[in-house]
């Protein structure tokens, strides 16, 4: 519409939808302006801090602490014992077990918080801490999940040993949480027997850590006059914690005020609800007092929410030419001593149906059985959707597997295979209803770019010369924003998002919103959107997320949820304001609603040159004099409930050079196409992906959390855990397609976690590749040097001439 | 964490004085760097502590020692150390049993079997090198074993060159000196020695 110099520059000006807006949050992080939970400060607050178990699995004999509480500046050391009277020693889940808040009776996990001292400062309390004298009884570990259900497995969950159901389904033991099966097992079942090929592959997914730059933290303040709850809380949710903070506390939800100040990073690790929030709340309940609770950075490797740890058995049948017949997937999930998964109520393995990928797969069967073990609760969905990294890991390394088995190229075996473009909507054989995509269009320009064809050719000459190289690729499909409320719900409260928007009478616009970003930039790209709905400048529209008592109940920032679902809220609300704003300016007009028409930031009478009013003058109007029969104001909340998942996908290819002797793997080129549906800030999208790239990267070559047989966790320092600086990281290439969604208001559909999902297998397909013409067809992460030159070694290639 | 570790110290004296040695628990405590009985409850139970130094850190277990078992005929004893950190983080476990053999050439042999359990926050940041750790304390523990012993039951002048090198052993573990070995050792067992071999 908009073509002569002057309408060009009034959109400009707007700085709306598909603009490479700059961040809006950057000037104050990066002069160190930001207010952290760290940051609160509030006259009298105490500083709170844990005692926690050096066993993995033990009875509690005793606990003293008078030494602790003889210490000068201590006020209170908590146990179990003192948090029964409230009810508050256990705490329930999201998944529908029991926590323990403060260990009663007995451990279940290294580190566990046995008790939390309250102190005038940090460093008394730590100094408290280890006055605190704890008396244990080692009791046998349970570290391998393998053994969980062996019958002479120790028994690890005393308080529910009894129950035939741990809130997930039957269990058929005391260390079982759940089955949970998907599809038809005797139709997948005769498709293999009937298959020309059948592939088959052990594939495990390590134990691995979110490890944001903020851990977890919150001041609580408990106001004894007014009887009001505040929580300056690092929550990624908190709207679902004023909930849970309301039904533990017995508080009415309006007097507590949950509010989630600057976030350093969430990536699924601040979805939860920890034992250091809830004592921070019960201590200022008691104490009248503000009370701080920060953990370091051992306490959030060891204890705050991992990801992962599925031992999952892959199986692909498929006919010669490499059709896929049939998908079986056989999962054991570790879940921890505490089943506290951040899920949706009803899906115990998140959203791991989806793992018939960008494929056309006719019939399909998954089960995935969750036990308890000796270790650290959560399982967290670290910067994907749900359970979804799992999903994608499983299928695209079968791709693999099976091209490998076949002889077809691994490029040609999934375009053999692609769901076709005119297949959309595609309902899978798990379920889904894939909204949109178009695969074959994807790969084919990835491998155009790279020169897909001079790469092989190149491999095989450094295979002649015994030299190590590989490409890696996936085509991953993701499902993000969850969701609609008959399959999702937290707590029983419907996965909706919301958005609030004012328009001022001079025309500058306050929008709040149900989620809360942690680095996402909200504020940048929820005022674009405004922005061309309302033909508003993005620089005159505030954003405010996180602070219960002001912003629109939402269900948070998690699973790539806040633009398929908050951004969707955000444009239907702007749609309101701007039919309210069509009817007030055909009012000042005096003309047809019918007879106008939208144009960039103004309503134009059509055929009326002239006869114009701008969104700032229909503002004003709207306080100055409304239409009569029409409420003065201009401002609108929506509720927006999604009809269907949005499908975000994508093409990667990944070349990598091993050094033979040592095992070094050198990335040397990756190549990353997305398809996020509609664009809203290109340069923002684009540094997504080199964040979820860079953690993809981080997961696949050194993450993990490893045990040793006595339950000791190895990996909880940065001096093992890895997070790569500038010195590690590969230059990444990035690339776009635009599929829209269908039912998404602006077509976009999530980008953020889409680079975390689909660059894991990607690395380790490229590990694998590098080795593929020795036979082998796969590797578990982490790829480190060591781990690659055992293969190395194993397979005699390090030998010199 | 566990390690099991095997080891075993040549004496140039005779058995009866290493088996006479070996029964003193308080004195075979004290071989351990850093280490001491606090309290001798009775004959088979005893306190003690550790106290350990590297770098910056320090740490302190106090623990309790039961005497499992002692057999004069085989001139073996067996010990069960636990203990933890004074500051509740980390805890040890030691199950020993050690042993005096007549040597080919004449004088003895200490031969000592361990396994040691370390949980808690030892274990997460120091795992990866207690085997070497534990290598090296016990090669302390060995020499000083060595010293008394010919103390007791070697001829004079050498009774007198160990009572000197027993006066001048540091009263805790010294850290520096200690990592230095602990790093020593590592790198020699990279290069073909086994960590479990004596020095």
């Amino acid at each position: 519409m908009a073509t002569t110099a002057e309408d060009l520059a009034r959109e400009d000006k707007l700085q709306g939808l598909g603009c490479s807006r700059k961040r809006k949050e950057d000037p104050r992080f990066i002069q160190g302006k930001g207010t952290y939970v760290d940051d609160v400060k509030l006259p009298g607050m105490l500083f709170a801090d844990m005692v926690r178990s050096p066993y993995a699995h033990a009875r509690i004999k005793s606990i003293n602490k008078d030494k602790a509480l003889a210490l000068p500046g201590v006020h209170a050391v908590l146990t179990a014992a003192d948090l029964k009277p409230l009810n508050l020693h256990w705490m329930p889940t999201l998944a529908g077990d029991v926590q323990a808040v403060l260990a009663d009776e007995k451990v279940h996990l290294q580190y566990q918080e046995v008790a939390v001292v309250i102190a005038d400062d940090r460093y008394i309390a730590a100094d408290a801490v280890e006055l605190v004298e704890v008396e244990y009884e080692p009791l046998p570990v349970l570290v391998d999940p393998h053994k969980a259900l062996d019958d002479d497995a120790p028994i690890l969950r005393e308080d529910i040993k009894d129950k035939d159901n741990a809130g997930q389904g039957p269990r058929k033991h005391p260390n079982h949480i759940f089955s949970w099966e998907v599809g038809e097992q005797e139709a997948t079942s005769r498709a293999f027997d009937e298959a020309e090929v059948v592939v088959k592959e052990e594939i495990y997914y390590p134990r691995v850590h979110p490890s944001p730059l903020e851990t977890c933290g919150c001041v609580a303040s408990f106001d004894k006059v007014k009887g009001s709850l505040m929580v300056y809380i690092t929550s990624q949710a908190p709207h679902i914690v004023r909930t849970v903070v309301s039904m533990l506390s017995g508080l009415p939800e309006s007097k507590v005020r949950i509010i989630s100040p600057d976030i350093g990073g969430g990536f699924g690790n601040k979805v939860g609800i920890y034992p250091g929030y809830v004592t921070a709340i019960v201590a200022s309940i008691v104490l009248g007092r503000p009370v701080k609770w920060v953990e370091d950075r051992m306490e959030h490797l060891s204890t705050t929410a991992w990801a992962r740890d599925y031992y999952m058995t892959g199986e692909l049948a498929a006919d010669k030419n490499g059709r896929i017949k049939g998908l079986r997937v056989n999962v054991l999930a570790d879940h921890g001593a505490f089943n506290s998964h951040a899920q949706p109520t009803k899906w115990p393995a998140g959203f791991f149906s989806i793992c018939t990928g960008s494929y056309d797969i006719p019939v399909a069967y998954v089960k995935v059985d969750g036990v308890y073990t000796n270790k650290a609760p959560g399982g967290v969905a670290y910067r994907c959707s749900f359970r979804v990294t799992e999903a994608v890991y499983v299928i695209e390394r079968m791709m693999d597997v099976l091209a490998q088995k076949l002889g077809i190229d691994r490029m040609e075996l999934r375009m053999r295979n692609f769901v076709k473009p005119e297949q959309f909507p595609y309902h899978t054989a798990l379920g889904w209803e894939l909204d949109s995509g178009d695969y074959h269009t994807a790969l084919t320009k990835v491998l155009k770019a790279v020169d897909y064809e001079g790469l092989i050719k190149e491999q095989a000459e450094k295979r002649s010369k015994g030299e190590l190289m590989g490409i890696g690729v996936t085509t991953f499909t993701e499902v993000v924003g969850a969701g609609p409320s008959r399959n999702c719900d937290i707590l029983g409260v419907g996965m909706f998002d919301s958005a609030e928007i004012r328009v001022h009478p001079t025309g500058s616009v306050i929008a709040r919103m149900g989620t809360i970003s942690q680095g996402q930039g909200h504020q940048t790209t929820y005022a674009q959107i405004i922005a061309s709905e309302l033909g508003i400048p993005s620089d005159e529209i505030q954003i405010e997320e996180g602070d219960t008592d002001t912003a629109p109940y939402g269900l948070g920032t998690y699973g790539s949820r806040s633009t398929p679902v908050g951004g969707a809220a955000t444009a239907m609300a702007a749609r309101k304001i701007h039919d309210k704003a069509r009817k007030i300016a055909a009012h000042l007009l005096e003309a047809s609603e019918n007879d106008l028409e939208w144009d960039i930031d103004r309503f134009k009478v059509k055929g009326v040159p002239g006869a114009e009013k701008t969104m700032k003058e229909i503002a004003w109007a709207a306080y100055n004099r409304p239409p009569e029969g029409l409420e003065p104001g201009l401002e609108a909340v929506n509720y927006y409930d999604p009809p269907n998942f949005t499908y975000p996908f994508g093409a990667y290819l990944c070349v990598v050079d091993i050094d033979k002797y040592t095992g070094e793997v050198k990335v040397r080129r990756f190549y990353a196409l997305d398809d996020c549906g509609t664009r809203i800030n290109p340069m923002i999208i684009e540094g997504q992906i080199h964040g979820g790239l860079n953690e993809g990267f981080a997961v696949a070559m050194g993450q993990e959390l490893p045990f040793d047989a006595e339950g000791n966790i190895l990996g909880n320092t940065f001096m093992d855990y890895f997070i790569p600086t500038t010195m590690e990281t590969p230059h990444w290439e990035t690339d776009y397609t635009v599929t829209p969604s269908p039912h998404h208001p602006l077509g976009a559909k999530g980008v953020a976690e889409s680079p975390h999902v689909g660059s894991i297998p990607c690395f380790t397909s490229a590990v694998v590749n590098a080795f593929a013409h020795k036979g082998v067809t796969h590797m578990n992460m982490p790829h480190t040097s060591f781990r690659v030159w055992q293969k190395i070694h194993e397979l005699s290639l390090d030998k010199r001439e | 964490m566990q390690v099991n570790i095997d080891k075993s110290f040549p004496i140039a004296s005779s058995a009866a004085a290493g088996w006479a040695f070996l029964q003193n628990i308080p004195g075979v405590a004290g071989c351990m760097p850093g280490a001491e009985i606090t309290e001798t409850i009775d004959d088979k139970n005893y306190k003690g502590k550790v106290k350990t130094k590297i770098g910056p850190a320090t740490m302190a277990f106090n623990g309790d020692i039961v005497i499992k078992g002692i057999n004069a005929d085989k001139r073996e004893l067996r010990l069960i150390g636990t203990g933890q950190d004074t500051k509740g983080t980390s805890t040890a476990e030691m199950d020993l049993t050690a042993w005096i053999v007549d040597a080919d050439g004449g004088g003895c042999e200490l031969k000592g079997k361990a396994t040691v359990t370390v949980n808690g926050k030892a274990a997460s940041l120091g795992g990866r090198m207690m085997t070497q750790v534990a290598d090296q304390i016990l090669n302390q523990f060995g020499q000083n074993f060595i010293n008394n012993v010919i103390t007791l039951g070697g001829d004079a002048e050498a009774a007198e060159a160990a009572k000197e090198q027993l006066a001048e052993q540091p009263k805790e573990l010294n850290g520096l000196a200690f990592a230095w070995s602990v790093i020593v050792g590592f790198f020699k067992s990279l290069f073909g020695k086994k960590p479990g071999d004596t020095a």
